[in-house]
């Protein structure tokens, strides 16, 4: 049956996928995406995937101190990108997500400066690398302790309703975040609210070495909207397309005051779980290999190929095209320098308070004093 | 003789603390790895925390004394609340002290009132363990020390050992202890090596560590600090200051008669510690010592800490953030006019 505008239905058993493992269109409704938009989720999905390889070099070269490597989420972080409305819409991503905000158009320089610390980084080199922010964009910056940006999000979503602009928040996070009690707070209080939030889980079947079926009885994430009132969506994360044609649609409902959703999209880390992990320890290859097949990127191509949207010389141009914006872009944000230390002090309160200039005063002491700068 | 670093300290009392007492448990995030997946070669115990510091326990006691947790320190926490006052002794492992946020009424309204509340009927023998510090480019949320935050709770003891053999020493104490005990492992003393006994010695609280005799200066360090301050006694003693250093090991509780007594036979003070000044320990101390030390003074109770901000993840400020040895001899110099 070919309806005319696409539905998915809550909790169902298998994870919905609008093309199949070899590029076909297999979703009973008709594709309404134009050739230059999938295009554009083609680049975005590759973009991700060598943002990622390039910061696992600049870890090893010892440039940055943390890489949490994203390879095989891009599927549900591109999807996600482009349903929201950037700029208008809020996203409060993990830190994961580098490939999400990059999807979203956060200009490379910062977020390299960023992971590098240079006065390229809005943040000033406060955050840990891998944990990208943007007020400009209403990315809300990514916080360390799992899960305690769930319920912040909830506050912007309560927040957008009152406004009633129509504005919404997403909210991301692995399976293991689920865990914790400010993930239940945070959806149970949307639930009893109807905020206008959809919460996406990026689902890779670990956290860190715990394995799913440790870190929760419950089978899966979707099955937990229930107990919330709201529908939970089971999507394959390695079908971009599934991922944006669901987060489109409760998007849209949120929007529209129809209240929150949960989105449990099925992916896998192709890496380990950060510069600081050896997963070959608690992953079996082949399990990594077999998902490796899956690919979301190789799959996207083989359905844009069977439309001729795309072949070997778009291909090897898209790379090096990319390749070439990092590359300028972290020159750039190397080229930026380093923070200087009088920053310290600035930004724990609005204005600085007299404590912090008198203890920065003894610090520029201190270090003339130590023939350091001037 | 042996030397162990101290996370092979930490790693061996853990071993011989269970071997000992089969009351003892471990819960934790990750502390065995790969839970579950016997299928997999060497997930039984494949990852012993990100520092590796509970690696082979699983293997030797089973993932039902060694279990790796769901994330949920709220809920990990209260279970151990329960648990040690039904028989057993938890020792529960908070990955960075900076997650404690989620956890902490567990500590603050079951694990340290408990006994009070039940009238000293109910004891609650459980440790944490877990991970402080700065100095690992790990920005604002994976690099703080908050001692102060647990120091300030009536019931709950306190432990921050800077070397080998008081890790060992002090943890065996801590698991044999009756009442909720924190213990803080600094990330970047992990592989700071001594020797350690191989017997289980247990080292008891309250008794603080002159980790240097002197008679110009007293130096109390705070764990890290302990080492800023030994390089920093070496420089000064080539200007002729003879620094005595103090490491007072347990905050709570806190030698108070060690200290008083250092600084009677030198008459000067500084504190050194990495944390935020404001109610922290160097601030404790220094109150201690101007209440009961006052007449001995022959000059102010100085203190050196990190400046009253977040730590920050760039290198250089987070290098400008800590109270390494330069800024104690300066600091030495300036409060002995030397
Ligand atoms: C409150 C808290 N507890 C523990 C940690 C340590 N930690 C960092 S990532 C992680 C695993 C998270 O797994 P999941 O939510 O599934 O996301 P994934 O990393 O798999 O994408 C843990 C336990 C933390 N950052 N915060």
């Amino acid at each position: 049956m070919i309806t005319d505008s696409p539905r998915f239905e809550p909790f169902s058993p298998d994870p919905h996928a609008v093309i199949s493992e070899s590029g076909e269109w297999i979703a009973p409704f008709d594709l309404d995406l134009d050739d230059d938009t999938l295009r554009g989720m083609y680049r975005n999905l590759v973009l991700a995937r060598l943002i990622d390889e390039r910061l696992v070099r600049l870890q090893r070269l010892g440039k940055t101190s943390f890489v949490a490597p994203g390879a095989g989420h891009e599927g549900a972080q591109v999807g996600i990108a482009h349903a929201i409305e950037i700029g208008r819409d809020w996203l409060y991503p993990y830190y994961r997500d580098t490939g999400l905000v990059a999807a979203i158009g956060w200009p490379l320089e910062k977020l390299f400066g960023q992971m590098l610390a240079t006065r390229a980084d809005p943040a000033r080199g406060r955050q840990m690398p891998a944990h990208p922010g943007s007020r400009a964009l209403n990315v809300f910056t990514v916080a360390s302790p799992i899960a305690s940006h769930v319920p912040p999000a909830v506050g912007t979503a309560l927040s957008q309703k009152i406004a009633g602009k129509g504005d919404v928040t997403v909210c991301t996070f692995g399976d293991g975040a689920t865990s914790e009690g400010d993930w239940h707070a945070g959806v149970n209080f949307a639930g009893a609210q109807g905020a206008p939030i959809v919460f996406a889980c990026e689902n890779n079947r670990y956290a860190i070495s715990v394995d799913l079926n440790h870190q929760t009885g419950s089978g899966g994430i979707a099955a937990k909207a229930h107990a919330y009132g709201m529908p939970g969506y089971l999507v394959d994360g390695m079908d971009v397309l599934a991922c944006y044609y669901v987060m489109r649609e409760v998007v849209a409902n949120a929007r529209e005051g129809l209240g929150p959703a949960l989105v449990e999209m099925a992916v896998y880390r192709y890496g380990p779980h950060s510069s600081a992990d050896d997963d070959s320890r608690y992953r079996p290859a082949e399990e990594v290999a077999a998902w490796r097949l899956r690919d979301p990127i190789a799959r996207l191509r083989r359905f844009l190929e069977r439309r001729s949207l795309w072949g070997d010389e778009a291909e090897e141009g898209l790379r090096s095209e990319i390749a070439g914006e990092l590359d300028e872009a972290v020159a750039a944000a190397e080229a930026a320098g380093p923070q200087d230390v009088d920053t310290l002090f600035e930004d724990v309160f609005a204005e600085l308070p007299a404590h912090l200039e008198r203890q920065r005063e003894r610090y520029r002491l201190a270090r003339r004093a130590a023939g350091e700068d001037g | 003789m042996r030397e162990l670093t101290i996370k092979d300290a930490i790693n061996e009392a853990l071993h011989q603390a269970m071997e000992a007492d089969p009351d003892v448990i471990l819960m934790g995030e990750d502390i065995a790895g790969g839970g579950g997946r016997d299928e997999h070669p060497g997930a039984m115990d494949a990852w012993g925390g990100p520092f590796g510091v509970t690696q082979g326990l699983a293997t030797r006691f089973g993932r039902d004394r060694v279990m790796d947790t769901t994330i949920a320190e709220a809920g990990f926490f209260g279970a151990a609340v329960g648990a040690a006052m039904t028989g057993l002794r938890p020792v529960v492992e908070l990955m960075y002290v900076d997650f404690a946020g989620v956890a902490y009424d567990q500590l603050l309204n079951q694990a340290a009132k408990v006994r009070y509340m039940f009238g000293g009927k109910q004891r609650v023998p459980m440790v944490v363990r877990t991970v402080v510090g700065a100095g690992f480019r790990a920005g604002a949320e994976h690099s703080q020390t908050l001692y102060s935050l647990f120091t300030h709770v009536p019931g709950l003891k306190t432990v921050a050992p800077s070397s080998a053999a008081d890790a060992k020493g002090l943890l065996l104490t801590a698991i044999q202890d009756d009442d909720p005990v924190v213990f803080f492992e600094h990330k970047r003393l992990y592989m700071t090596k001594e020797h350690v006994p191989e017997e289980a010695v247990p080292i008891p609280f309250g008794k603080a560590k002159i980790v240097r005799a002197g008679k110009d200066l007293t130096i109390v360090a705070i764990q890290r600090a302990v080492q800023f301050a030994q390089e920093a006694a070496e420089a000064l003693a080539v200007l002729g200051i003879d620094v005595e250093i103090i490491d007072p090991r347990t905050y709570s509780p806190l030698d108070e008669s060690a200290i008083l007594t250092s600084v009677a036979k030198t008459g000067h003070v500084l504190i050194v510690d990495e944390s935020y000044p404001r109610c922290g320990l160097a601030t404790d101390i220094a109150a201690l010592i101007a209440d009961q030390g006052f007449d001995s003074l022959k000059g102010p109770v100085k203190r050196l800490t990190a400046p009253h901000t977040p730590v920050p993840f760039s290198p250089p400020l987070e290098d400008a953030y800590l109270p390494l040895a330069p800024k104690i001899v300066a600091a030495a110099r300036a409060l002995l006019r030397a």
